[in-house]
């Protein structure tokens, strides 16, 4: 479908825009990062490809791809950069998004703050209307005048459309959808039954909400985007990557922007997924440290895990998306005692600014960083490649008084307490994402990036009980990369609650036709050719009277019972136990179209020449200071052997091998450590 | 001797246990009171029975979950006969529980031959037989109408599950597939549970375990003391009144707290309490100390780590006999209704010491209403609504917040009427209930359910309907509650307390609940927030 040679991978991220170019002339894989420009980040991305293109020697009529990570729509909603939008919702039923699931998460505090509303209750009118649950009209759609009327007076700038029971019956959404589009043309609108199409009233609405708001802002945002299109001879095809790893026209991404929400993380993810492949480990458990948080995915047999509902900033998106664990806790996590005499490191962040107390930009309390820092970890003059000096003696004077005082500890045993405290709860992360599996960490590889992974890595796989990490180049811009081999893929759901037997197999089988029909038309709206288009099926499964499901990929042949054994063999190692004579029913039946972008063979990693020679550095561990081998990556050899303990420096991360590790270049590039004692 | 940071690291395990357990029981739970109103909870105990980690669930369950193993192996399965694979289960408020749907289940870990700890998990199920359906009857006069009593016993004898109890229970209840699957779901949770702490052992040992539990508790003794500590020494009064027990209507039963703070302890002496009720608004020991703890709990660092330690430096006195202490075989099914008020009469004392953390009193009630329609097949909703938070001193209460006691998630409406003879009509926040003031108080909510079914019974038990949520420091009071009959377009009011109301086919009941109380005076509230709350319509 694509003929031109280059294709580019672009992160826009809050401080740097990554980019990961391939060259299908030569198969290389580079990298280049230019600094964000937030006030319209496409700029930077036009600044970036152009640099790139000098840099790299191409001509920017060679790009034939742009696939796009955006946190523009994630961005829009923590700073409520939003449209002022109004909510038609079932008559009686205004005040559902205000009321939420209403549970509280901190038991013991005193002074609680509402859960998020991105619509105020003047601005949620009801509609004369009702469906039941089965699909039947109890009231049909009453007289809509009234409700046109205010809401052409409250002037929106979107418009959500959430009805009761609109996942079984959508009816009365897109019949009230024309009334509107009608009354107020050119507004635009998102209906329940295309957003999010699923039982639960909250759930959907919140969706449909966070759906609606967002429409105008990602529509400029494209609108820039592609007004920069056709500069220069630039006029690349561009996909965005969504929350489940796959990308999508700018056009689909336009009318269902939610789908946007959770896409930042998605990168490392897929990330993860090809480079299981590529070091044949198809059990990876990969985790992306920077200065605020901790995100933790799965690759289990070579493939990222799904789930088909997060969240963001508290507010419940009901979409597929790659499944993530994110916990507040990165290299600005804050280290204190409290009155009770408890070490804690985190959840409060010194954040980007003013950042670890080393850093010199105004930061007085220790963090994590400052704790790297205290042992020696760091070079102090080669921190980002140089570009940083770190300032270690006012970090060790934080430490000591924060930490090491109040525990009456040494400033190297209070620092090497704050690291183990946050490895603990790294490690905790890790562990509960391959718990809710039912999985062993001792089956997983641990794949480490993110600008403070390589720090904490080996120490976190040793709470775990793993026995390999490793260490992927270019850690800091490796979601790129992931992006830069990712496909098309768009999910289509319908509710249909049947019961696993063979008298549901018509409905079965109609259903998942519909799917396809449907899966087919979107794949050559895209673009897609046929031999490149594929559909993948599942069901999201449960016990009768259950109100979770276990999502279960469907059988290669269509065969209930095989169906079955899966789901309780699934729900055994989730749950431990099975309940094999209960019934099982059916609650919603999946299908990914998948629309496959050409792949060019990508070369390995190079290594250097000739064996590469480390240098020393003081490091404190255990009350003891001594010399630590820190070797440079770019000038490893494949026959370098790293004993730990020893530290690894490239120029944005610093790795640290453990005592009882040994570490060796990959063929591909990575770094690839071993617990060998 | 383990160091702070080893402590650290086993501390951060046994939450993570905590919580690993409450995701088992989660998403594998089968009736909508556990499932979709979450109303459960999973904790980690020593070896002798005190509680070292929580999940994040049911304050009200989680500080009775210590009391309730303590009394088991003090008067019923003692240390010795505990074995590996045994799981003791009760709902007995009067061998340590709380009231009969809540159903507690307790598994000992063993490593290196020693018991290293328990896991236990609680879940409210949704019948466990007696007069009305949900067990939530609002006129028993004796436990014995209040459904099925489980002492304490084996359901699991070393692994192997005990049939006779099964059937037992299966037999007595109204919707045995739905108790029976959760009850599956708290054994699954215990096994995980298990699993977790053994993990653990393995890597640390026994003896480091034990060591491990007893810092843990001094640490969070530590952090309750320095809380305690900070207030100003003195004894603080404070009554406040349940409406009534359901049997003696409209007479109030009173809850005084008289709270003594000197250095870094509290004494708690609740003899000012009403005598025991005729009704089930009674609570035994295992509720009465979890609100007394709760309340002073809350007043910690956020940092505090929440274990059986912070009981320690608190005494609570309470004279058997009493409303806070009832006496075999009173009733005690509206339990929760004695803890929601006893708490905010701890927090009305507790202004007085600290005026500045203390919110005005929330609706301080579960609105417990139970609909057993009667068609082809018979079934139980259960819902438990809540209400509006109490104006803090600094800010706004919030709309629709479970506070307190519990903490209850709504079932979805579309769940409810996917699976049972009800419509929801109506279900929005309700405008003016909340107290005025400087900081007005959180809004109740408003709830109206149709019957679809030729037959249903419904019960109700729930309170403030004569006593309203109060404001402080001259804030104003929040709205009383309200229960409504609609039928054939005429409106009659159904008595708070009401078992086995017959509905039919159109009828609807419609609750309306209190918000929570505002803080400071009514004329210092900003005219921006005013403005504001008119705009949105809260007033």
């Amino acid at each position: 479908m694509e003929q031109r040679p280059v294709r580019i991978a672009v992160d826009i991220g809050g401080t740097f825009t990554d980019l990961q170019i391939l060259d299908a002339r030569h198969g290389r894989v580079v990298a280049w990062k230019t600094p964000t420009t937030p006030a319209d980040p496409s700029e930077g991305l036009l600044i970036g490809v152009q640099e790139a293109a000098e840099r790299f020697g191409f001509a920017l009529a060679d790009v034939g791809l742009i696939l796009h990570g955006t946190t523009i729509a994630t961005n829009a909603v923590l700073e409520r950069k939003l449209a002022r939008g109004v909510l038609l919702t079932t008559a009686g039923f205004e005040d559902v998004l205000e009321i939420t699931r209403h549970f509280r998460r901190d038991l013991y505090g005193l002074a609680p703050d509402p859960l998020p509303c991105l619509i105020g209750r003047d601005l949620r009118f009801g509609v004369p209307e009702r469906i039941r649950a089965d699909g039947s009209v109890e009231i049909p759609l009453g007289e809509l005048a009234p409700v046109l009327e205010r809401l052409k007076a409250a002037k929106p700038e979107a418009i959500a459309i959430g009805l009761l029971h609109a996942y079984v019956n959508p009816a009365h959404e897109l019949a009230l959808r024309d009334a509107v589009q009608a009354a107020l043309p050119g507004i635009p609108v998102s209906i329940s039954s295309e957003i999010s199409p699923e039982i639960r009233e909250y759930e959907r609405l919140s969706t449909t909400v966070l759906n609606a708001v967002l429409m105008p802002v990602v529509k400029t945002y494209l609108e820039k985007l592609e007004a920069r299109l056709g500069e220069g001879g630039f006029s690349p095809r561009v996909f965005l990557v969504q929350s489940n790893g796959g990308m999508c026209s700018l056009a689909r991404a336009a009318a269902q922007p939610a789908r946007l929400l959770l896409s930042g993380p998605s990168g490392g993810a897929l990330a993860a997924e090809r480079l299981s492949r590529r070091l044949s480990r198809p059990n990876l458990v990969a985790v992306d440290m920077g200065g605020t948080s901790f995100d933790v995915s799965v690759v289990q047999d070579h493939r990222i895990g799904l789930v088909t509902q997060g969240e963001v900033d508290r507010l419940p998106v009901r979409l597929p998306m790659v499944e993530m664990r994110t916990i507040g806790a990165g290299g600005g996590s804050i280290a204190a005692v409290d009155a009770s005499g408890r070490l804690t490191a985190g959840p409060r962040s010194a954040g980007a600014r003013p950042g670890p107390v080393c850093y010199g930009r105004g930061g007085t309390l220790p963090t994590v960083t400052d704790a790297n820092a205290v042992l020696g970890r760091f070079d102090p003059d080669f921190f980002l490649g140089g570009a940083m000096a770190l300032d270690v003696a006012a970090a060790r004077d934080a430490m000591a008084q924060h930490v090491g005082a109040p525990l009456a500890l040494t400033v190297e045993a209070a620092a090497e307490g704050v690291l183990r405290v946050t490895n603990v709860q790294l490690a905790s992360a890790v562990r509960l994402s391959l718990f809710e599996k039912g999985l062993d960490p001792r089956e997983f590889a641990l794949l480490s990036f993110g600008g403070a992974g390589g720090l904490h890595a080996t120490e976190v796989a040793d709470e775990l009980g793993i026995t390999e990490v490793i260490l992927p180049r270019e850690p800091g811009t490796l979601s790129a990369y992931g992006i830069l081999f990712s496909e098309l893929a768009q999910d289509l759901a319908r509710s249909r609650l049947l019961t696993v037997e063979p008298a549901s197999l018509p409905e079965i089988e109609a259903t998942i036709a519909a799917l396809r029909e449907e899966a087919t038309a979107r794949l050559i709206a895209d673009g897609v050719p046929e031999d490149q288009r594929a559909t993948e099926i599942a069901a999201d499964l449960r016990y009768h009277g259950q109100a979770f499901e276990l999502l279960v990929p469907w059988p290669e042949a269509p065969n209930l019972d095989a169906l079955l054994q899966r789901f309780h063999a699934t729900h055994k190692a989730r749950f431990s136990y099975a309940a094999e004579d209960e019934k099982v029913e059916i609650v919603t039946l999946r299908m990914t179209a998948i629309g496959r972008l050409p792949k060019p063979a990508e070369t390995s990693g190079t290594a250097a020449e000739k064996r590469a020679a480390p240098g020393t550095r003081k490091v404190s561990q255990g009350g003891v200071s001594a010399s630590w081998p820190v070797w440079r990556r770019e000038t490893l050899h494949a026959e370098d052997v790293i004993q730990g303990p020893a530290i690894v420096e490239e120029a944005f991360a610093t790795h640290v091998i453990s005592a009882g590790w040994q570490a060796k270049l990959d063929p591909e590039g990575a770094l690839i450590a071993r617990r060998v004692a | 001797m383990l160091g702070p940071i080893e402590i650290e690291v086993i501390r951060n395990a046994l939450n993570a246990a905590a919580a690993e357990m409450d995701v088992t029981v989660w998403r594998t739970s089968r009736s909508t009171i556990v499932r979709e109103l979450l109303d459960y909870s999973t904790a980690v105990f020593d070896a002798e029975g005190w509680n070292l980690a929580q999940s994040a669930r049911i304050p009200g369950h989680l500080n009775s979950m210590s009391h309730a193993l303590r009394e088991i192996l003090a008067n019923f399965v003692p240390a010795s006969e505990w074995n590996e694979g045994d799981v003791v289960i009760t709902n007995d408020p009067y061998c340590g529980g709380q009231h009969l749907p809540d159903i507690v289940a307790y598994k000992p870990v063993y490593h290196e031959g020693r018991r290293i700890a328990f896991v236990g998990t609680l879940c409210h199920h949704i019948d466990v037989g007696g007069l009305a359906a949900g067990s939530y009857a609002a006129k028993a006069t004796e436990i014995f109408q209040e459904g099925l009593r489980i002492p304490p016993v084996k359901v699991l004898d070393r692994g192997v599950r005990n049939d006779g109890i099964w059937a037992m229970i299966r037999q007595n209840i109204r919707k045995p597939d739905l108790l029976l699957g959760d009850l599956s779901s708290q054994l699954a949770s215990l096994d995980v549970g298990a699993a977790a702490l053994l993990r653990l052992a393995r890597r640390f040992g026994a003896e480091a375990m034990i060591e491990a539990g007893n810092r843990i508790l001094d640490m969070s003794e530590a952090g309750m003391r320095a809380a305690i500590a900070a207030m100003p020494d003195g004894t603080y009064e404070f009554t406040d009144f349940l409406d009534d027990d359901g049997i003696d209507i409209g007479k109030p039963i009173r809850l005084h707290v008289a709270l003594t703070i000197k250095g870094d302890e509290a004494s708690v002496d609740l003899s000012g309490c009403s005598p025991q009720a005729a009704g089930p608004t009674n609570a035994t020991l295992a509720s009465t100390n979890s609100a007394v703890m709760f309340a002073l709990m809350c007043c910690a660092d956020s940092s505090m780590h929440i274990s059986a330690g912070c009981y320690r430096p608190i005494t609570v006195i309470a004279p058997e006999g009493l409303v806070v202490n009832a006496r075999h075989p009173a009733p005690v099914a509206h339990r929760v209704a004695v803890t929601h008020r006893l708490l905010g009469t701890m927090n009305g004392a507790l202004h007085q010491a600290v005026p500045k953390l203390i919110p005005a009193a929330y609706y301080g009630n579960s609105y417990v209403t139970t609909f057993q329609t009667v068609a082809e097949t018979r079934e139980v909703l259960v819902e438990i609504e809540i209400g509006g938070s109490g104006a803090h001193p600094s800010k706004d209460g919030v709309n629709a917040y479970a506070s307190g006691m519990h903490n209850n998630s709504n079932i979805p409406i579309e769940m409810i009427e996917a699976q049972l003879p009800l419509t929801i009509l109506r279900y929005a926040l309700r405008e003016g209930s909340g107290g005025e003031g400087r900081f007005r108080g959180g809004l109740g909510l408003l709830r109206e359910w149709r019957i679809d079914s030729p037959r249903c019974f419904f019960t109700s038990n729930m309170d403030r309907f004569d006593h309203p949520p109060y404001g402080l420091a001259g804030g104003g009071p929040a709205a009383l509650g309200q229960l409504v009959l609609r039928r054939d377009g005429v409106e009659t009011p159904i008595p708070p307390k009401t078992d086995n109301l017959p509905l039919g086919r159109g009828d609807v009941v419609r609750l309306e609940t209190s918000g929570g109380g505002g803080f400071g005076p009514a004329e210092e509230r900003p005219a921006a927030a005013r403005e504001h709350d008119k705009a949105m319509g809260y007033l």
